[in-house]
């Protein structure tokens, strides 16, 4: 059996990736990507601890599997409006969507 | 009937009901209906003092009361109590409120608001039978009050003209000042005693119920109260003032009735001021005061009803220095004849203004006994009253007062009060003199002056012949033949009666006060000569003025009012505004718009920041949690 | 007996929300039929608020007409009776809820005169005034709270949208303090229902609570100040009493006569439902303050009065003046006293709806209310000035009209606890009578500015509105034992109340 370690260092890499990508990049695209990546991080996790702490309780699949469908819906909005931006602005760089501000 | 009293306040209540709903509606506009109402009253007031002298002595003070309201251990009782001081006021109001609303029927013809005026004549009427029938101090402060009220709007007849609504707002504000002190002397009362009835608080208060040093503060305040409403120095600014009202009702309200309410007050209450200390000494200070000075402003007032007014503060006085020295019969008995004979003078001005086509200044008056005969005769006999000759109504109770200061309080207040009586004589005799006398001053006024009808002579011949035989009551036969058993002084007492004697001296000297002031008036005036007066008044002119002007109290007053009272007034709504409101309140609700002004820079609108700042949220907690942790 | 009456009290606060609810689906442009409604409505509800106080036995139990619905139980934290609608009235809210029909009802009339959207303005008046009805008769501190912004809410619409002079700035004033106060009171509820441990809202289960020491002497003087400054802001309590003269400065007619007539007694009433009766050992601790502020509330806006200019900022300021003796009155924690300040909250609800009244009828005609503008306007309009005369001189504490009959009680239970604040309360009347007869002078009386020669005197429906108002004000005057019967039980229970 793999260690629990390798599992949780590995979804650590995952999010730190994910949050590196969300903070510095300014593709809209690639900061809806980081995100995924960081969603992924925490369903690794679930399953992880679901596996190991008690098999016989599916609490942590089940939960993995909300954050997947949850991700997929939140993809598809997200998607929705960064089209909707390309299309008004000819561009996807987050930083010049700044309008909703005072 | 007598235990039924309160229905003497009852019907000129109901009457004041049903004038002031439908007096404007009714034939002549209802002023047959008061002087039915009065001449009622008049009528009841006979059915209740034979009722009260057939209980008998024992019977009095003759009780009845209900209980009004109570809440836990606060229980309150209304209710009337008839004593011979009762009887007393009863006998006064109910005859001059005749008189009055008899010669208002000739004095208001055609004047505006005729109704109106009759209607709250009544109600003055039943708020001043109220307040001496009441059996407690408070129900005495509710017709207080409302005697107060009705004499503000009497006052303020004429509210067209603003110098009368001026007097009126002057009236009640400077009587309210008093009764501010009267109303904390009654609870403080109730406070130290537990009830409001006056014989309960007497009995209590004789039993050493309140220490001495609060029984004196107490009557002191109580004693406000009696100053505002007689008028007495320094709160006697009102009352001249007060003559811009209809004439009958300053016969009425301002000379009979109304203003001897605090007299009344201060005799009800007597037994409670001896032993509070130097309490009457103070009574007798404000009367002395109060009579000389009055009189000597009288000197200069040239308008015959503010003579009368000062002359009505100044025999006040002479009834608060009756009381102060504890002489309760002597000060009632002033009280009594001064009704009569002041409330005759003040129908006689009441007269002349109608004679003379509403001409009051002295300086076009004069000569006006050709024309005027009856009015002029019974004014001659309210004026010798006044002065105190022998043997007018006047004459005995002042002769009583002497008797009384010189007994109770010794020489320096006899001698004081002599003098005082010497002023009354004099300006009496140049009031008469400059308005009936010498020639006619403006020949205008005096052609078209004419006797008014009998509607208002009758009252005037009426009230002359009691003030001659009014004194008389104070005689042991006549007293006993005409309701005061055993002379007026036996009649009314409250520890011993005091019994009367014709002091031979006294009346002498009396006699003697009475002419040098009259023949010193006469001196100055005879003829309609002014000049002797004219050189005094020259020869130290600030003198002059400052006794024309009232020796600038009423300048003091308005001076504080304007700018220490008004000027305190607009400090408040300056701090209220600027401080309160602007600094305070929309203060904070600019502080917190500022707060948003300076927040809203975090709020970029650029995602990355949030971002940031969540990821630096997060970091911040798990570092936090650690260090707490460990 | 009880229970049937109880839904009386029911009926009369669901009754205006009913008539909301009715007139939503009445067209706009009807307003004679949202008139008639809304008076007939008016109308039932004098009646009802009339049989409560009279069928409020004055030697029976204190809490009369229950009825409890409950609403919530056994959930989280609540445990039985959690959250229950739980209605009944004591001598106090007897006499208040007289008071409430009274005065909604003339406001009813007044608002008559309305052209812009009347029927939005009846909804939300029916609104607020179920809010009154619910805040006087509950006796659960959920709902108790709920009534009480259900009433406050409202308000800021009927000014802003219907108001005068600078309406958005007195409405937002007003709005934004009455609901600071608010928070004051939740946390104090909260507070309070955690700290007891009992798991209820229930009011009654909490006095008793504060009576026998589940809230201890410390919890409780902490709390109070936050349910006596709420509240206090709602009853004019200084400083906090700006919104006062603003308010009605821009509120229109019937607002503030409901406002003023109403409203600022929710205030007062809260200090006593929930200062006196849940907490007796805090307010017992804080009265002296309350003291102190009322008597300078009480002095501060009677001389504040002499100097205004405008008709409503003089009954601005007196308001602050009279609820500054409703405050004294409580503080005084004596039998007479806190008897006196709940005929006060009555006398001055009556007399102060009057006097808006008046100034309405008088500014509909005149735009203008500087008084320095007017003059000798008895001569055209003598009714107005007899009503306005009659309410002036109930402000000024006359014998025969309520006003004496409450300040009198006042005076006596300061006298008895603090005599000092007694004699100052005593000089605000004094002044009072200055300020009253100074506007009498210059408005009323003089002679007539030719510019108001064609000013209409009260009209039928306004002098029917007046006269009962008047009404009111001489049978508390005139007739004691009815109005104080009714308190004594009531006021002599009060947790800490002496005698």
């Amino acid at each position: 059996m793999v260690p629990m370690e390798n599992y949780l260092v590995l979804s650590g890499i995952l999010f730190s990736l994910g949050v590196y990508g969300v903070l510095a990049r300014r593709n809209a695209v690639l900061v809806l990507m980081s995100v995924e990546l960081m969603l992924n991080a925490v369903s690794l996790n679930f399953v992880a601890f679901a596996a190991y702490l008690d098999p016989s309780k599916a609490t942590g699949i089940v939960f993995a599997v909300f954050v997947i469908a949850v991700a997929a819906a939140e993809v598809g909005l997200a998607l929705a409006i960064v089209i909707r931006l390309f299309r008004n602005r000819s561009t996807a760089n987050v930083d010049e969507a700044a309008t909703m501000r005072w | 009937m007598a235990e039924h009293a309160w229905i003497l306040a009852a019907v000129p209540g109901i009457a004041f009901i049903a004038m002031a709903a439908a007096g404007r509606k009714l034939p002549r506009q209802g002023d047959w209906l008061a002087v039915l109402c009065a001449t009622a009253v008049f009528a009841l007031f006979f059915a209740v003092l034979a009722s009260f002298l057939g209980l008998g002595e024992n019977a009095w003070p003759v009780l009845n009361s209900i209980e009004w309201t109570a809440i836990g251990d606060f229980h309150l009782n209304m209710g009337i109590a008839v004593d011979p001081i009762t009887i007393v006021m009863l006998a006064v109001i109910t005859t001059v409120a005749l008189m009055v609303n008899v010669f208002s029927v000739g004095y208001m013809k055609g004047e505006p608001r005729y109704w109106w005026y009759f209607a709250v004549l009544q109600l003055f009427v039943a708020s001043m039978l109220m307040l001496v029938l009441a059996d407690n101090l408070l129900l005495l402060y509710v017709a207080w009050e409302l005697v107060g009220l009705s004499s503000f709007l009497l006052i303020g007849h004429y509210w067209e003209r603003r110098s009368a609504v001026e007097a009126a707002k002057k009236a009640f504000i400077t009587t309210r000042v008093g009764d501010v002190g009267l109303l904390i002397g009654i609870i403080l009362f109730w406070d130290a005693t537990g009830t409001f009835n006056i014989l309960e608080i007497i009995h209590y208060v004789e039993a050493g119920a309140i220490g001495d040093t609060r029984l004196f503060v107490t009557m002191m305040f109580i004693l406000l109260g009696a100053m505002g409403k007689s008028a007495q120095l320094p709160f006697h600014v009102w009352l001249p003032d007060a003559m811009e009202g209809p004439t009958p009702v300053s016969a009425l309200i301002h000379a009979a009735t109304m203003v001897v309410a605090g007299v009344y007050l201060v005799a009800r209450l007597l037994p409670v001021f001896e032993l509070a200390g130097d309490a009457l000494l103070v009574v007798t200070m404000v009367g002395l005061f109060t009579a000389l000075f009055s009189g000597v402003v009288a000197f200069a007032q040239t308008d015959i009803k503010k003579v009368l007014a000062y002359s009505t503060v100044s025999q006040l006085g002479f009834m608060f220095v009756a009381l102060g020295a504890g002489f309760v019969g002597a000060g009632m008995f002033h009280l009594f004849t001064h009704a009569f004979f002041k409330a005759l003078l003040f129908l006689g001005a009441g007269a002349v203004i109608i004679g003379a086509h509403h001409h009051q200044e002295m300086g076009q008056l004069g000569g006006l006994w050709r024309k005027m005969p009856i009015t002029a005769a019974t004014f001659l006999i309210g004026s010798l009253a006044l002065a105190g000759l022998f043997p007018l109504a006047g004459f005995w109770s002042k002769d009583e007062i002497l008797h009384a200061v010189d007994y109770g309080r010794g020489s320096w207040a006899f001698l004081l009060i002599s003098l005082a009586a010497i002023m009354t004589a004099f300006y009496t005799a140049r009031l008469f003199i400059r308005t009936f006398l010498g020639k006619p001053q403006d020949a205008e006024v005096a052609s078209h002056a004419s006797e008014p009808g009998f509607i208002m002579t009758g009252p005037l011949v009426f009230l002359a012949f009691l003030s001659i035989v009014a004194g008389f009551f104070i005689f042991g036969g006549f007293g006993s033949a005409f309701g005061f058993p055993g002379g007026f002084s036996e009649f009314v007492f409250l520890h011993h009666p005091e019994v009367f004697h014709v002091d031979w001296g006294l009346v002498g000297l009396s006699t003697a006060l009475f002419v040098i002031g009259t023949f010193g008036g006469a001196w100055f005036y005879w003829n309609g000569r002014l000049d002797r007066a004219t050189v005094i008044a020259e020869w130290q002119p600030k003198v002059y003025e400052m006794v024309q002007r009232k020796f600038y109290f009423d300048d003091l007053y308005q001076f504080f009012i304007d700018r220490v009272v008004l000027g305190f007034s607009y400090l408040v709504s300056w701090f209220d505004r600027f401080a309160v409101n602007d600094t305070g309140v929309d203060g904070s609700a600019t502080l917190t718009g500022y707060a948003g002004f300076l927040l809203k820079h975090l709020q970029t609108g650029r995602v990355p920041n949030y971002a940031m700042a969540i990821a630096a949220g997060v970091v911040a907690l798990t570092l936090i949690s650690l260090a707490v942790g460990s | 007996m009880d229970e049937a009456q109880g839904y009386v009290l029911l009926t009369a606060l669901a009754l205006p929300l009913l008539a909301a609810l009715a007139l939503l689906f009445l067209p706009g442009e009807r307003k004679m039929a949202a008139r008639y409604f809304s008076a007939v409505i008016g109308a039932i509800l004098l009646g009802l608020s009339v049989y409560v106080f009279l069928a409020y036995q004055a030697s029976g139990d204190i809490l009369q007409m229950r009825l409890q619905w409950p609403w919530i139980e056994h959930v989280g934290f609540l445990g039985a009776n959690g959250i229950s609608l739980h209605l009944g009235v004591d001598g106090i809210s007897a006499l208040l809820t007289l008071l409430t029909g009274v005065v909604a009802f003339a406001g009813t009339l007044i608002a008559w005169k309305l052209e812009y959207r009347a029927k939005d303005f009846f909804i939300l008046f029916w609104v607020l005034i179920a809010g009154v009805y619910g805040t006087f008769f509950s006796l659960d501190l959920f709902f108790f709270f709920f009534f009480y912004e259900l009433a406050v809410v409202p308000l800021y619409l009927l000014i802003g949208i219907w108001g005068s002079t600078r309406k958005e700035y007195g409405a937002m004033k007003l709005t934004l303090m009455l609901v600071g106060g608010s928070v004051g009171i939740w946390i104090g509820i909260f507070a309070v229902v955690h700290e007891a441990g009992l798991g209820t809202f229930d009011l009654p289960t909490l006095w008793e609570a504060g009576r026998n020491g589940a809230l201890s002497p410390e919890f409780q003087k902490i709390i109070f100040p936050f349910f006596a400054v709420g509240c206090g802001v709602l009853a004019g309590l200084w400083p906090l009493h700006t919104w006062s003269p603003d308010g009605h400065m821009s509120a229109p007619t019937s607002v503030s006569m409901v406002h003023a007539g109403v409203l600022m007694k929710l205030g007062a009433f809260g200090i006593i439902r929930l200062g006196i009766q849940i907490l007796p050992e805090g307010a017992e601790f804080w009265m002296p303050a309350l003291l102190v502020l009322g008597t300078i509330g009480a002095l501060y806006g009677a001389i504040a009065a002499l100097t205004q200019r405008d008709f409503k900022l003089i009954s601005g300021y007196s308001s602050v003046s009279h609820m500054g003796y409703v405050l004294i009155g409580l503080a005084t924690l004596h039998e007479v006293g806190v008897s006196g300040a709940a005929l006060q909250m009555f006398s001055h609800g009556v007399m102060t709806a009057l006097v808006f009244l008046l100034i309405g009828a008088l500014y509909d005609q005149a735009h203008t209310r500087d008084l320095s503008d007017f003059g000798g306007i008895a001569k055209v309009m003598p009714l107005w000035v007899i009503a306005y005369v009659v309410a002036g001189l109930a402000n000024v504490g006359l014998p025969g009209l309520s006003g004496f009959t409450a300040e009198f009680h006042i005076f006596v239970g300061a006298f008895k606890t603090y005599p000092v604040f007694g004699g100052l309360a005593i000089l605000a009347a004094a002044i009072a009578a200055a300020y009253m007869l100074r506007m009498f002078g210059v408005v009323f009386f003089g002679p007539l500015n030719p510019r108001w020669r064609d000013l209409k005197d009260l009209s039928p429906i306004e002098t029917v509105s007046a006269a009962l108002l008047i009404l009111s004000m001489l049978a508390m005057g005139l007739w004691w034992s009815p109005f104080t019967d009714r308190l004594a039980n009531t006021v002599v229970n009060l947790p800490g109340v002496t005698s």
